[in-house]
């Protein structure tokens, strides 16, 4: 139930945004509409919400038709990727609009704008104005702001694209706690497979205006529907005729039956692993070398370096 | 920050100061000189002359009607120009720009072929169902706002363009209908930007002098304006009163640019 998108599609001039896109997102999840910059997932959101208007098809909210809803009648949560807090109102303020647009009485806006402070954090920063908040703190007060209105479905573009990796990765934690207390159907963009990875129930591939795959996290990461899936989930190397994840090669130092040889022509440490590139015996002189990531420990015992030889076989 | 060799700090301030002084503050200053010579009681008495008095109302009015409707066209113009995409939008803005380059007097001929009552019929018909546009106020006022025109979208424009309309969707998300939006949100982040523009349609209004000469027909005691009465008694060679008149129309403006300097906030991005 909650959103069906059925046969939508969009252009702007000549450019398909999205093409025959048919979707339902299930209540009470978190969905990731995961996929390249410019690959249609944004107005998928924006098409959702009523800020975009699709050229066909339609789009069924809790049972409700709002194809030519107007935004502000969907009751839609909407989180923009730069915040878009109103800078002339404090915090406070901010999460009240919806409330006070919908004119209820003064001492109901303020306990439910007491209780989101509290939730998102901000309750010592209610009187500040948003240029006084660092960017964590405005993407919390923009969803505050928007859960405030109590909306059917929250939707999230990009909502952590503009803050430092570590704000960002905290944020993510918290959008999980957050929507697990809530329930609320959640909808949300990246382009980064591992925030869609870690936070979200289902992810939604979308590319080229299409939907590539929808699954949930395990499901996509394991049973990629295509290489573009498989390539964009996360690194891929080629071994013999095999599109393989380079922790899924075994690597030994002694030769082993059914496997491939090689040596090692560079590594790299990345904090706890450590990333081979072996040229294999039976490779052509423009191939690619193979990749294979091992943890730090993996590495030490295997006691290899650049030059040695190595057996590699799939896991 | 780059440094200055200093004798060509000090030269570059003397330079531009000394600009200033001669061009500006000095000629203004013997203006408010000449204004008081007879004493401040003369002064006082040079403006409540009769036709003074009807003159200064005149200006008012005009002043009044041209900021109101520069002040309401001027945003709703900008709104249009900076929210929508049109064929010939880059013409409109082209067109906007006209009245600050095209002479007053040109402008006051312009006027008076289109809405006079006897070769225009335009005019005529307006003349026949009792509306007289030249040579009465509704002329003089047309011809104010006409010369003021672009002061409020100039100010106004690049500030919607800066803020964006983000804020403006996320209200709509919230609920808000298109004027619930615009008075809750854009109006207070446009407001400076606002202020700002009716303060220089205010000054370039109340100084207003070749559009409406030509429009108005200058008859004393009934249409004409402070500017025009400062003119004909200055070539009649009554200048304490034209100094005295000329001294209000610079206070004014004066006053409201220094007033509006102080009350805009040091961070204007609210």
């Amino acid at each position: 139930m909650s959103i069906e998108i059925t046969n939508v599609g969009k252009k702007f001039g000549d450019f398909v945004a999205l093409e025959d896109i048919n979707l339902t997102i299930p209540t009470g999840q978190l969905t990731a509409l995961l996929g390249p910059s410019g690959g249609g997932k944004t107005t998928l959101l924006r098409v959702i919400a009523g800020l975009e208007t699709p050229d066909t098809g339609s789009v069924v909210i809790e049972g409700a038709d709002a194809t030519r809803l107007p935004v502000q009648k969907r009751n839609v949560g909407f989180v923009f990727q730069h915040y878009a807090a109103f800078k002339h109102l404090t915090v406070a303020r901010n999460i009240a609009f919806g409330l006070e647009i919908r004119k209820r009485p003064v001492a109901e806006i303020n306990a439910k704008v007491g209780e989101l402070l509290e939730l998102v954090h901000l309750t010592q920063f209610a009187h500040r104005l948003p240029s006084q908040l660092s960017g964590g703190q405005r993407q919390r007060l923009a969803l505050a702001r928007a859960l405030a209105i109590e909306p059917t479905v929250l939707l999230l573009d990009e909502p952590f694209g503009a803050l430092d990796a570590k704000v960002r990765k905290e944020l993510r934690d918290w959008l999980r706690r957050l929507h697990d207390e809530m329930h609320v159907t959640t909808v949300f963009v990246t382009h980064d497979q591992e925030e869609a990875l870690e936070v979200s129930d289902s992810i939604v591939v979308i590319s080229q205006g299409r939907i590539e795959q929808i699954g949930t996290p395990d499901d996509l990461y394991d049973k990629p529907a295509s290489p573009f899936v498989q390539s964009f989930l996360g690194p891929v190397t080629r071994l013999g005729s095999r599109t393989i994840r380079p922790h899924d090669i075994h690597i030994f130092a002694t030769p082993t039956p059914d496997s491939y040889s090689g040596y090692i022509s560079r590594t790299t440490r990345v904090g706890f692993e450590v990333r081979l590139e072996v040229v294999l015996q039976a490779s052509l002189p423009d191939d690619e070398p193979v990749q294979v990531i091992v943890t730090r420990a993996e590495a030490n015992a295997l006691g290899v370096s650049a030059g040695d030889s190595v057996w590699l076989r799939a896991v | 920050m780059v440094k200055t060799a200093p004798w060509l700090r000090i030269t570059l301030r003397v330079v531009v100061i000394g600009y200033l002084v001669l061009l500006v503050a000095w000629p203004v200053g013997l203006v408010a000189r000449h204004a008081f010579a007879g004493g401040f009681g003369f002064f006082v008495h040079a403006l409540t002359e009769p036709n003074v008095q009807h003159a200064l109302q005149l200006t008012l009015i005009a002043t009044f009607g041209s900021v109101v409707i520069n002040t309401v066209f001027g945003v709703t113009i900008s709104l249009i120009i900076v929210r929508n995409e049109f064929p010939g939008k880059r013409l409109l803005s082209a067109l906007l720009d006209i009245p600050l380059s095209v002479s007053p007097v040109v402008v006051g001929l312009a006027l008076l072929l289109v809405y006079n009552p006897r070769d225009s019929w335009f005019g005529s018909g307006l003349a026949k169902a009792g509306i007289q546009i030249i040579f009465s106020t509704p002329g003089i006022i047309l011809a104010t706002v006409f010369v003021a025109l672009p002061l409020v979208i100039r100010e106004v424009v690049p500030t919607l363009q800066e803020i964006g309309d983000e804020q403006e969707w996320a209200a709509r998300s919230l609920g808000a209908s298109a004027p619930q939006t615009f008075w809750r949100i854009t109006l207070p982040s446009i407001k400076w930007a606002v202020v700002y523009g009716v303060v220089l349609t205010l000054a370039r209004s109340l100084g207003e002098f070749g559009a409406v000469k030509i429009v108005s027909g200058n008859i004393v005691g009934a249409t004409q304006t402070t500017t025009l009465v400062v003119e004909e008694r200055y070539q009649n060679f009554d200048q304490p009163t034209a100094f005295a008149l000329a001294f209000v129309l610079a206070a004014a403006a004066v006053t409201c640019i220094v007033v509006v300097a102080i009350l805009r906030p040091q961070n204007t991005e609210a």
